[in-house]
């Protein structure tokens, strides 16, 4: 046996038996060690002499015997293994928590200290960043593993800002609010509101569907995406209450709108589906919920319209900041951007507004539904056409892509809006 | 006498657990990644396998200890041994006892009740009891709880040692043989209430599972196959499953002196 002379970490096991709570000392003291590193284990209990060296035999440390001290206690020693070593450089020497009262702990201040990795190993799986990890784990199918193309560095930002944002559709809309308006008006305001809902719908699903595919490693996309999930969610609550609240209900879903969304379900790349979706299509909305909110006939319709704006706005900005880093990062993007768009236009038979959603915005404008009145409300449609093309133009000019391209693209966006 | 007409190494395991299946189809592809084509049969029970390795219907027998002997009688001495597992050297059988029961010697046991695992176990009954002669039990006068749960896998399957252990913590025997390895991972996995149980004495050491195979098998097989076990990794993610399954962290080559007690215990308790 050859004994070594000093051991680096020593615990006092007192009577513990090996399987009574002694381990708990044990394991994480050599955990403390790198392999090699020696342990020394003083105990009374008998019964270690025969299981420590058969528990070292089991995970393969080595155990150098056991000494007597002057005091009469056993002192066992024990060399860590090299097998099972947890990967990474252990996570300490700094205390994040915020020192003053009142003070926001936000998860920008975390990733500031933790930041992302430039690519993630798939072997870690669910395994927090930062996380020391055991070799041997399972390979999991998480297909988004590169900084560059994921993760923007102001998406915690934007996550502490969507949770402080969160608001209740069933308490902070005015419902008692809504007045008795005319026939013509409230369908008008119910068929925006179905609009905008199966929308929304789409900008629930899409979204959920490139979650799982985020290594964890990055997961604080997948943590706004989930604050993008639940805006969504509480949107379309909204919506759909509205279109119930003054009589009219729930109206038509065009099949332009359908083919639109279904191109949105089917986009297969996440920064893809983020450029159409976030980029042009909530880009675009939030032009619509300007135009809703500008000419809405009562005080819910507005209160929702401008609360769903400023939640469509935090994700139009992810989605231009992961397209500019993403960008900055792969020169070929713009030419995928513009096959993805004309292979989009190309499936979408229609060209047109949907006619619901047109007469419906032109009404809400108006309203009334006099010929002059009418006359105003066309106007401010075709003013609200023009708005969304330089909105989106000037989106993705700030987002990297030069005036030409943005206009082109733009001039192929949808005529769903999103 | 060549035993498969092509380059195939046949291997013999024995079913004692579904996940046997996992273990071998998974070391299957590990072996065909080496470039060593390797294919397996299931028996039920090991005297089947070790009669179908004589025939020369398997090249190689992943054998118990006791399995393991027996081919070395049978073949007189001249078989192979190819390899075994880290866990299975210097293993080690453990006289445990309820600590209300008041046994402080070996020789206490005398008038009480020592449960013990399948008859054909070689950690939790063969070795044990004989370990047990030796250091001076009169084994007549100690009432043995039998559990013969797995007989014809030789204990593989650990479920009389496990029974060992709650006829323990019933108190419907005062004592129990078990394996080291049951007993240091039950402890480790925190399923032992050390406040009743204790453990008495631990036997000498002695060696447990090895590949076997006839002393005619091919010199290319023998190389093709110990060159893909050992190249078995346990940081590899994809060997590290089938290591965990088959309760080992590394192959090691065979060595013999681990079986002398087990012959002998074979020869007194007249189990050949």
């Amino acid at each position: 046996m050859s004994t070594p002379a000093n051991a680096a970490v020593a615990i006092d096991g007192g009577e513990l038996a090996l399987g009574g709570g002694l381990l708990a000392l044990v394991r994480p003291a050599l955990d403390l060690l790198a392999p090699g590193g020696v342990l020394a284990i003083r105990s009374r209990n008998a019964g270690l002499r025969d299981d420590l060296p058969a528990w070292c035999r089991v995970e393969h440390h080595d155990y150098f015997g056991v000494e007597r001290d002057a005091d009469g206690a056993d002192r066992h020693l024990v060399a860590r293994g090299g097998l099972g070593l947890p990967a990474g450089r252990r996570e300490a020497g700094f205390a994040l928590a915020p020192s003053a009262e009142g003070e926001r702990f936000t998860a920008a201040t975390v990733l500031s200290a933790v930041p992302f990795p430039e690519r993630a190993d798939p072997h870690s799986g669910f395994a927090p960043r930062g996380a020391r990890v055991e070799p041997g784990g399972p390979r999991y199918p998480f297909t988004l593993t590169e900084r560059d193309r994921l993760a923007p560095p102001e998406v915690a930002q934007l996550y502490d800002q969507a949770v402080a944002a969160h608001w209740d559709a069933a308490r902070d809309i005015p419902w008692a609010k809504i007045p008795r308006l005319p026939r013509a008006l409230e369908a008008a305001v119910a068929q925006v509101m179905t609009f905008l809902a199966e929308n929304e719908l789409s900008a629930l699903y899409v979204p959920a569907r490139f979650v799982p595919q985020i290594h964890p490693a990055y997961a604080e996309v997948a943590m706004f995406l989930a604050t993008q999930l639940a805006d969504e969610a509480r949107h379309i609550d909204a919506f759909l209450k509205r279109a119930r609240a003054g009589g009219a209900g729930v109206g038509i879903s065009a099949a332009t709108t359908s083919h639109s969304l279904l191109t949105l379900l089917e986009a297969r790349d996440f920064t893809e589906a983020s450029f159409l979706l976030s980029v042009l299509g909530e880009g675009t909305f939030l032009d619509l919920l300007s135009f809703i909110e500008k000419h809405a006939p009562d005080e819910a319709t507005l209160e929702l319209a401008r609360r769903a704006r400023r939640d469509e706005a935090r994700h139009v900005h992810f989605g231009l900041a992961h397209l500019r880093h993403a960008l900055a990062h792969d020169p070929s993007l713009p030419a995928r951007f513009e096959a993805v768009v004309r292979e989009r236009a190309a499936r979408i038979p229609q060209k047109a507004v949907p006619a619901h959603v047109q007469d419906a915005l032109t009404v809400l404008a108006a309203g009334d539904v006099t010929p002059s009145a009418i006359a105003r409300g066309h106007e401010a449609f075709r003013g609200l056409l023009e708005t969304m093309r330089e909105g989106r133009v000037k989106r993705l000019e700030n987002a990297g892509l030069d005036r030409e391209q943005a206009e082109r693209l733009s001039e192929l966006h949808t005529p769903n809006f999103m | 006498m060549s035993t498969s007409s092509d380059d195939t190494i046949l291997l013999g395991a024995v079913a004692y657990d579904p996940r046997v299946v996992t273990i071998w189809e998974g070391i299957r592809d590990h072996f065909q990644q080496e470039g060593a084509s390797m294919d397996f049969i299931l028996f039920s029970n090991y005297e089947r396998q070790v009669d179908a390795l004589m025939r020369g219907h398997i090249d190689i027998a992943w054998n118990t200890p006791l399995a393991h002997v027996r081919v070395q009688r049978r073949t007189e001495g001249r078989s192979r041994s190819l390899g075994m597992r880290d866990s299975d050297r210097d293993f080690r059988a453990r006289v445990v006892v309820r600590r209300d029961a008041g046994i402080s010697t070996l020789t206490d046991l005398h008038g009480r009740t020592l449960a013990v695992g399948s008859r054909d176990s070689t950690q939790a009954r063969i070795l044990p009891l004989y370990f047990l002669e030796q250091a001076g039990v009169d084994l007549a006068r100690v009432k043995l709880l039998p559990f013969d749960t797995d007989v014809g896998r030789h204990g593989d399957t650990g479920t009389s040692e496990l029974a060992v252990l709650q006829a323990l913590r019933e108190g419907v025997a005062d004592a129990g043989t078990v394996g080291d390895l049951v007993w240091v991972t039950e402890q480790a996995a925190g399923r032992i209430d050390t406040a009743l149980i204790d453990t008495l004495w631990a036997t000498p050491p002695f060696d447990h599972c090895m590949f076997d195979a006839l002393p005619t098998i091919d010199e290319g097989k023998v190389a093709r196959f110990q060159k893909a076990l050992f190249a078995m990794n346990w940081e590899n993610p994809a060997h590290r499953r089938l290591l965990e399954l088959e309760g080992l962290k590394q192959w090691m080559p065979p060595r013999e002196a681990g079986y002398a007690s087990l012959r002998a215990a074979l020869d007194r308790q007249g189990l050949w």
